[in-house]
């Protein structure tokens, strides 16, 4: 079922971290194994060091940033593509492509992962409308072939265990979004549409959608300054 | 330009989703306005955080060292060549260890200037190929919106093309309702008219109603009522008649009357009846006029007026008198009310 009938839209950016704290088996702490959680800032500050020292051909720090970004980065690439070798290749040409262009990283312009999420994304947003192009399906495509299916791509129970910190306060901050913001944003930021296309598919002047994209980013932004 | 629409080119911006002239305007107003870079900025760290919205999925661990394996055989993105001139030694070297060292260093020259022209070209040449495989993705971004574009205009063009036909269909269908209502407001119109034309005569009828009405109880409070009337019988005090008789009605308010005789005798052509009407405050009879009556049955019917004003009534008297009445009774009385 698409996700974009359920009642409930925060299904959208539903997530195992939402669910009760009884469904999960408690992950206990090794010291030697796992690094104390980072502040947010301080999560920034080692991201844009490492990438600093990726763009002197330190690849130590380049493994050290795989292993920081990978799983969100993935977990986009598939959400968009709705395939796992596609999503694959992309997470494997955008790691390339920060190797590549790490010097070209600004720190004052943007966080390190906000720059790696733009690589990915693009990457995968441009396979998914070559892909749709090519199967000429833009009209009757149905919300599942844009990689929107929950049903298809749930994570596993050891995946939920695992994740981070940070990814539940971002979910949490979506959550307070109302919920037709949420929708809106979703399809912008996994979709791949144009404005206008999530305008008629979400039967919405295209006015209101740029509005609740505004809102909505604004008020993120604020949640997660506030959360993180 | 106001801070709203800044804020909306920021997120869409941050979204990558400007359209072409949302671009342009969106170019020209960084260009104006320091802190929207600073804005956009923002909102793009915010949105990269949904990527942790997307639900966990395993990602196999054999793409690790396959992108490792990949940037090892990478130049890094900020190397430099490595310098190439070495500091010369101060140190005085032997001739032959000089020519020898002389002819080394040429050689590293040599080396190093081929190594050199070999990177530029080398760093040329994958430069290039990303500005392809940029100006590649570029195109194939663009024609992707392009074809999308050109699609939904399609779809909006069919939906006005039908919209336009229903509308024109609702059109005829509206003027048609306007013709009926019309031609039903000029019938409406019309009876109106004559609806008003039976109120204004109904009207005058019913003004001339309320004035006869009000005549006739001036009329009624004028006559008084039935009550007030005098009614009184005339017995005859004839011999030769006993059998005359007559009535007189005499209306208070109006001050005139009606008298009725049967069976009195015909008169002498010189002679006439006169009646009299009897009132306490005079001290004669008031003269009520003269009357005849009919020779064959003795019966007449007349009315009449006191000669003064009667304010109430004793008894009536008729007596015999000279043709033309008198002023004070002289003759004989023939009727009398007992």
């Amino acid at each position: 079922m698409s996700l974009l009938l359920t009642p409930n839209a925060s299904a959208f950016f539903a997530c195992p971290a939402l669910a009760p704290e009884t469904d999960r088996a408690p992950t206990p702490t090794r010291m030697t194994e796992t690094a104390p959680t980072e502040p947010p800032d301080g999560r920034h500050v080692v991201d844009a060091r490492l990438l600093t020292l990726v763009a002197s051909g330190d690849r130590a720090a380049f493994a050290q940033l795989y292993d920081r970004f990978s799983r969100p980065l993935y977990a986009t690439a598939h959400r968009i593509l709705n395939d796992a070798t596609e999503a694959q290749d992309i997470v494997h040409d955008a790691f390339v492509a920060v190797w590549e262009k790490a010097s070209t990283f600004e720190t004052t312009r943007g966080t390190a992962f906000s720059w790696a999420v733009t690589l990915t994304r693009n990457r995968a947003i441009d396979r998914l409308r070559s892909r749709r192009r090519r199967a000429e399906l833009l009209d009757s495509s149905a919300p599942s072939d844009l990689g929107l299916d929950e049903n298809s791509s749930g994570p596993s129970a050891d995946v939920s265990a695992a994740t981070s910190d940070q990814a539940t306060a971002v979910r949490a901050a979506v959550a307070t979004l109302p919920i037709d913001q949420q929708r809106a944003l979703e399809l912008a930021f996994f979709s791949g549409l144009t404005q206008e296309e999530i305008a008629a598919r979400l039967r919405t002047p295209l006015g209101t959608i740029k509005a609740r994209m505004r809102r909505g980013l604004l008020k993120l932004r604020d949640q997660l300054a506030s959360n993180l | 330009m106001n801070a709203e629409r800044h804020e909306e080119l920021a997120a869409l911006a941050a979204l990558d989703l400007l359209t072409s002239a949302e671009q342009t305007e969106f170019a020209f107003a960084l260009a104006s306005h320091s802190a929207l870079a600073a804005l956009v900025d923002s909102l793009r760290s915010a949105s990269a955080e949904l990527a942790h919205t997307a639900p966990a999925v395993e990602l196999p661990a054999a793409i690790r060292s396959r992108v490792l394996a990949t940037i090892a055989a990478l130049p890094a993105s900020g190397s430099k060549p490595s310098p190439l001139n070495a500091q010369p030694s101060a140190k005085l070297i032997p001739f032959p260890t000089w020519l020898a060292l002389a002819a080394a260093a040429c050689f590293a020259l040599v080396a190093a200037y081929f190594g050199q022209a070999y990177q530029t070209e080398h760093t040329a040449a994958a430069t290039l190929r990303d500005q392809q495989n940029l100006t590649d993705l570029a195109l194939r971004s663009t024609q992707n919106q392009l074809e999308a574009e050109r699609l939904i205009a399609r779809r909006e063009l069919a939906d006005a093309t039908a919209k336009a036909a229903e509308s024109s269909g609702l059109l005829a269908r509206l003027e048609s309702r306007l013709t009926e209502t019309t031609r039903a407001a000029a019938a409406a119109s019309l009876q109106l008219a004559s609806s008003r034309e039976q109120i204004d005569i109904a009207r005058r009828d019913l003004a001339a109603r309320d004035q006869t009405v009000t005549d006739l109880t001036r009329q009624l409070a004028a006559q008084g009522t039935l009550t007030d009337y005098k009614i009184s019988t005339l017995a005859s005090l004839l011999g030769n008649t006993p059998q005359a008789l007559a009535v007189a009605v005499w209306n208070p308010a109006n001050q005139e009357g009606v008298l009725t005789v049967q069976k009195l005798p015909a008169l002498a052509a010189d002679k006439d009846y006169q009646l009299w009407i009897v009132d306490p405050q005079y001290e004669i009879p008031v003269n009520g006029g003269v009357f005849r009556v009919d020779p064959a049955t003795g019966e007449t019917r007349v009315n009449f007026r006191a000669d003064q004003p009667i304010k109430s009534i004793a008894k009536f008297a008729v007596s015999l008198e000279r043709k033309g009445g008198v002023p004070k009774a002289e003759g004989q009385m023939v009727l009398l009310t007992p």
